[in-house]
């Protein structure tokens, strides 16, 4: 039929046979014949054309694995000849292939399919013990090992023939050799597939679609005629399925998906199996256009519409492939060697077509073939309607993520608003607590303030405040006549509170100056925190220069605030604020000047101390900031000195009281260089938390 | 069928890999055929085309595999980018979406080929200058980001820029024998997507790239 019959879409089912009437499939590929008619007509066609009997040799070498050994040998002596006939480019890899162990081996490891197939192997048969593994492995070995020997000498059609004779010799020997008795003829024909897989994954490399033959260039010719009959569509083909049918059109992408689903397969079973899944696919769709049974007849036409439209890669070698190494009984019976037939029709009718067996005029035909005339058909359109809708979906997919990835940021937001309103309600807590507990005492204290600067001229010695620090030994050696900023203890309370930061400088500059003018020697500088005061005083008064100098002092008061231990905080409970014993007393700048120092004092130290004393522990203590300071900053006090000169204050050389630690400790200037001028009246200190903050760092704040 | 000679000595296996429409069909044709498809259907899984070249005195035979653009075949495809030692990667100049989809594309193919696979990346339809969805210094910024070779070609109009299509697959095939000269691209894994042919008639290398797979593996 194949070569004789024009092309026709109804085919009878005696034409799928042997055309020798032996009632097994015939195949195109095989002149009609089935494998076996086929083989048996070869060899008599060949015996006749030449005496050489090539085929009696290949069969003499296949006669049994017994001959394994000499086999190997050849291979080696082959795989020398070919190292030697390497190109020269390829010497780096080539020079190590020397020592190493069998070809079949190497291939193997290459192949990680194959060992795939092993580890199956093993899983699967490893039960029947270890001589069965032995046994397959070293049949297999001497199969492929032959196969490669042959490759180069032998047509593909001889290696196929000798393929088929090692599956056939397997097959006997897993069913007489003693190796197998136990296993059962289920796990014999398993075991027998296995070998045929696991044998074809090796070589496939070698088999398919060998350079040796044409294969390829029949590949590119029926890929391009499909292409060219892409105009070809049901109603051409007499065919029932509807192509506007989106179900429909989804089975026939099903049975296109299995059929193209060939070419990835290895082993030929494997191919087979993609062949028949996507005719049972075709039989579904006639089944759903028809809705009822499927005739044979309707069949052809279906899985030639189908294989026009899947256009499958390399569709003649994968075919030829199969038909070569696939287990000739496979082929030649059961649903898979009828399927299988069916293809190979379907391929040599869409070969062959004509006009004629499409039932359309010869012009018409032409103009379509050659790309005259073009008809969108309801297939291609239809696809890329599919594409739309797909696209479609993928949007509204991402869509649909991004709604799902918005409601999450969007509790997220939520979240983050509740913490800030919540963190806000804490805070205005904390901060009115805060107010609460240190509240309006510092302004009454400023309000003083000019009122001190007026005085401090009258009465220096007044002004300035004797630190008597019991816990300090230098605090002895301050006289009244040292001027110290007691106003240290404002210093570090109030990053959270704005207010609570104002209090604490402004006290300290306004004394000191008068003092240390007068009083040169005692007046610690360091304990005065220099900048801050001056600044405010400077607004206050119009002599700013005796200010200055005190400013100096002032500096050093800020540090011991940061220095400051909690010692300080008992210092400032309440009851010695308001009446400081002589001891705690400090200079207060804003006192007025007549007043003694305690009174003076009392009024800075008790709005530091009780804010400071139970929220930071950090509140400033005359005596305690005065070894800490020394210790741990003696830098400051040089730039501090420095600060002075720049203010061109006269009082700078004051000798400080504490003389042992003087030389190490210089001044403050840094912190003074930040500190922005402070109005007295505001009483705004603000600006003094830069200066403050920066201290604790610098001064190794015990806190 | 007897053995011939092989008249190369390597083959170089590319994937042409974008969006539906691109002209990933055309692009191929041109090259093989040295024409422009007008007509040309929707691919539907995969096909393939191939063409002897020559590089540094080398035959080398292209194996391409031009795949699908559509997305119901991309399990089909994705199997095809195993063992590619080029990928040519196609967009649309005149479409955006094209564009835009090409960082998946990128994904997929560094997930499904080897680090040493070369992809070069082509605005394929520069004929249509006025409809141009997307500059050349855009595409070209994406692919110095990305490493990616770039050229503008056109699968209808040779000379010009059209000529850029033979460029793009020899530029390719230059940069893999390249790769293969540096020791770079080992030969012998199974995926690396070259063959080696013995230039000695009816011999058959393959086991022995195979072979020294394992041992010379540095890379
Ligand atoms: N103007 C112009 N049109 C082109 C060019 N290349 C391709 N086309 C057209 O674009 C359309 C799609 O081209 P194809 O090659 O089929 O696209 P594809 O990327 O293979 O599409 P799929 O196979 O579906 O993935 C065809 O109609 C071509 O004629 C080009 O360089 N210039
Ligand atoms: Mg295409």
């Amino acid at each position: 039929m194949y070569a004789t019959k024009q092309p026709s879409l109804r085919i009878d089912q005696s034409d799928l046979m042997c055309k020798k009437g032996c009632g097994y499939y015939g195949n195109a590929d095989w002149e009609g014949y089935c494998s076996k008619c086929y083989r048996n007509h070869m060899d008599q066609e060949r015996q006749k054309k030449s005496r050489q009997s090539q085929a009696d040799h290949s069969k003499a070498q296949v006669s049994g694995f017994s001959k394994f050994e000499e086999k190997k040998r050849q291979q080696t002596d082959k795989k020398n000849k070919y190292l030697k006939s390497l190109p020269v480019f390829r010497k780096s890899s080539s020079a190590k292939d020397s020592g190493r162990p069998e070809k079949y081996i190497d291939m193997r490891q290459a192949n990680p399919d194959a060992d795939k197939l092993m580890a199956e192997f093993i899983s699967s048969y490893g039960e029947w013990g270890e001589h069965v593994r032995k046994d397959f492995f070293k049949c297999v070995q001497a199969f492929t090992t032959k196969m490669l020997s042959e490759l180069d000498a032998k047509p593909i059609e001889d290696l196929a023939e000798i393929a088929q004779n090692y599956y056939n010799l397997y097959n006997k020997r897993v069913n007489t050799n003693d190796v197998y008795q136990g296993v059962t003829s289920e796990v014999k024909d398993e075991l027998l597939d296995f070998f045929e897989r696991y044998s074809m994954v090796s070589l496939y490399s070698f088999l398919f679609c060998p350079p040796s033959t044409n294969d390829e260039e029949k590949d590119l010719t029926i890929q391009d005629r499909i292409r060219k009959l892409s105009w070809v569509n049901a109603h051409h083909l007499d065919c029932c399925i509807s192509e506007t049918s989106i179900e429909v059109r989804d089975l026939v992408y099903t049975a296109i998906n299995d059929l193209l689903g060939l070419d990835s397969m290895k082993a030929p079973q494997e191919k087979l199996s993609c062949v028949v899944r996507c005719c049972r696919s075709v039989v579904k769709v006639l089944q759903h256009c028809q809705g009822g049974p499927v005739s044979a007849d309707e069949f052809l036409p279906a899985l030639i519409f189908v294989v026009l439209k899947a256009n499958p890669a390399r569709l003649k070698s994968n075919i030829l492939y199969v038909t070569r190494f696939c287990n000739d009984s496979r082929l030649m019976q059961g649903e898979a060697g009828y399927y299988f037939t069916n293809l190979c029709c379907a391929v040599s009718f869409i070969e062959n077509l004509t006009a004629e067996s499409l039932n359309m005029p010869e012009q018409e035909f032409q103009s379509y073939m050659s790309g005259e005339v073009t008809c969108v058909s309801a297939w291609e359109s239809a696809l890329v309607a599919c594409e739309g809708m797909h696209q479609l979906c993928e949007h509204l997919a991402l869509l649909k993520g991004l709604l799902e990835r918005t409601a999450v940021v969007q509790d997220g937001t939520q979240k983050l608003r509740e913490d800030m309103e919540k963190l806000k309600d804490e805070i205005n807590e904390k901060v009115a607590s805060v107010l609460e507990r240190t509240p309006l005492i510092i302004k009454p204290r400023k309000i003083p303030i000019p009122i001190t600067r007026d005085n401090l001229p009258v009465s220096p010695s007044i002004h300035i405040p004797k630190i008597v620090d019991t816990n300090m030994p230098e605090t002895d050696e301050i006289t009244p006549h040292n001027y110290y900023l007691q106003n240290l203890s404002m210093t570090q309370i109030n990053l959270l509170d704005s207010t609570k930061t104002k209090l604490q400088l402004d006290i300290t500059p306004c004394l000191p100056v008068p003092n240390t003018a007068q009083m040169p020697s005692q007046s610690t500088e360091f304990l005065s925190p220099s900048g801050i005061d001056n600044r405010s005083l400077d607004s206050l008064t119009p002599d700013d220069n005796s200010y200055l100098g005190l400013s100096k002092i002032n500096y050093d008061i800020d540090f011991s605030d940061l220095s400051a231990d909690n010692s300080i905080a008992e210092e400032l409970t309440p009851e010695k604020r308001k009446s400081p014993t002589p001891s705690f007393t400090t200079p207060d700048p804003f006192s007025p000047v007549g007043v003694s120092c305690n009174i003076m004092q009392s009024p800075l130290v008790p709005s530091s101390g009780p804010m400071l004393v139970p929220v930071q522990e950090r509140p400033p203590k005359k005596d305690d900031f005065v070894l800490p300071f020394l210790e741990s900053i003696p830098k400051k006090v040089e730039e501090e000195t420095l600060l002075d000169k720049l203010e061109e204050t006269p009082i700078i050389s004051l000798p400080s009281p504490i003389k042992p630690f003087t030389s190490e400790y210089t001044g403050f200037s840094k912190q003074g260089s930040k500190i922005p001028s402070i109005p007295c009246n505001t009483g705004d200190f603000s600006s003094l938390n830069l200066s403050q903050s920066s201290l604790p760092s610098s001064s190794k704040d015990p806190n | 069928m007897s053995a011939g000679p092989y008249n190369y000595s390597y083959i170089f296996k590319y994937i042409i890999i974008g969006d539906m429409g691109v002209g990933k069909s055309c692009l191929l044709h041109q090259f093989t055929e040295k024409k422009f498809m007008a007509d040309c259907p929707h691919t539907i899984g995969v096909e393939f085309g191939t063409r002897i070249i020559e590089v540094s005195g080398q035959k080398i035979k292209l194996q391409i595999w031009d795949t699908a653009g559509q997305e119901r075949f991309r399990a089909v495809t994705r199997s095809y980018y195993r063992g590619a030692a080029g990928a040519l990667m196609v967009y649309d100049i005149t479409r955006r979406s094209t564009y835009n989809h090409l960082s998946s594309w990128l994904t997929d193919t560094r997930n499904l080929t080897n680090p040493s696979t070369v992809i070069f990346l082509i605005g394929n339809k520069c004929d249509l200058e006025g409809q141009r969805d997307v500059t050349y210094e855009e595409a070209s910024k994406f692919a110095e980001e990305n490493g990616l070779m770039f050229v503008e070609a056109s699968a209808r109009q040779m000379g010009n820029r059209g000529d850029n299509v033979e460029e793009a697959f020899l530029e390719t095939a230059k940069k893999i024998y390249q790769s293969i000269q540096d020791g770079r691209l080992d030969l012998n894994a199974a995926e690396s997507g070259v063959q080696h042919k013995p230039s000695q008639p009816g011999r058959n290398n393959l086991s022995a790239d195979q072979q020294a797979s394992k041992d010379n593996c540095a890379c």
